[in-house]
């Protein structure tokens, strides 16, 4: 088993990373994320708090020994569960893989708040843990260590990429803003 | 935006989205949870489960026939994804409900 744990900061407020968040895909940063599909969304009548259920398609080159194990399939499918608190300005994504799941296992937990003691920040936490199932015993360790090593790549990249996505919805909502007040 | 698994379901999918997002700022984030998009969602969603009910996995990766999926769509009883997704739901509902509780405490 590996854990992987980042966490990095925003210069924008929550409201506007997490309205920005549901825009990241399609995202050239990260052309490994080919179709998002959401199958579920309800709030919660009571508490206010917001839940997206979402299916991930993914296709990731992997090495040949790694796709003889897999059955050389490349598109994998990932469950995704997003609950939002606007009150407490939280968003919570946790996902797993639905596919392989018996090769590799791989939860992610991933949370954008806004900071603790600066409210024009936000807080980006993305934790995960990677596990090798026993199918593959021998090979769990060299299958263990490449993934990781990839979900680093795909951490920084897909960082990169909603920064990107970030720049382009701040400056959009900031322009709307203007002309409305106008 | 980015495109549904269906190809067909991406326009449909594309409205919901657009729907979506406006609501998620202009309505969610300032306060007035009260759903809107319903209708659109409803008709994306019809397609795409179809779309997630027909998709094979390779037969390395198949799946024991599971006893009964909890979701009624005809096209979902088909198998694979749909079999999977229900299986990850009973064992992983999100969020569990003692935990949704304790939100409504602040």
């Amino acid at each position: 088993m590996r854990l992987f744990k980042t966490v990095h900061d925003y210069d924008y407020s929550w409201h506007m990373v997490s309205a920005a968040q549901w825009q990241k895909y399609p995202n050239e940063h990260c052309p490994h994320v080919k179709h998002v599909d959401v199958l579920d969304s309800s709030v919660d009548p009571e508490t206010g708090v917001l839940r997206i259920e979402r299916l991930i398609s993914v296709t990731q080159k992997a090495p040949g020994f790694i796709l003889r194990a897999i059955g050389a399939s490349t598109t994998q499918y990932v469950r995704e569960v997003a609950i939002i608190d606007p009150k407490e300005k939280t968003l919570t994504m946790n996902s797993k893989n639905l596919t392989l799941s018996n090769i590799l296992s791989c939860e992610e937990t991933i949370t954008y708040a806004q900071h603790p003691t600066c409210s024009d920040k936000t807080t980006f936490t993305q934790q995960a843990t990677i596990s090798a199932g026993t199918t593959v015993s021998r090979m769990a360790g060299m299958i263990e260590d490449w993934s990781v090593q990839r979900f680093q790549q795909n951490a920084v990249i897909g960082r990169e990429g909603f920064a990107k996505v970030l720049e382009k919805f701040v400056v959009l909502a900031e322009a709307k803003e203007n002309s409305a007040s106008n | 935006m980015s495109s549904s698994i269906g190809a067909e379901c991406t326009e449909l999918k594309q409205k919901y989205d657009t729907c979506f997002n406006k609501w998620y700022s202009e309505k969610f984030l300032k306060g007035d949870t009260t759903p809107e998009c319903e209708d659109l969602f409803k008709d994306y969603k019809a397609c795409v489960m179809t779309q997630v009910g027909r998709k094979k996995l390779p037969r390395t990766q198949s799946i024991k026939p599971n006893t009964r999926s909890s979701i009624s769509q005809v096209a979902l009883k088909e198998k694979q994804i749909d079999t999977l997704l229900a299986d990850a739901r009973k064992e992983a509902p999100f969020p569990p409900p003692s935990q949704s509780s304790s939100n409504s405490s602040s």
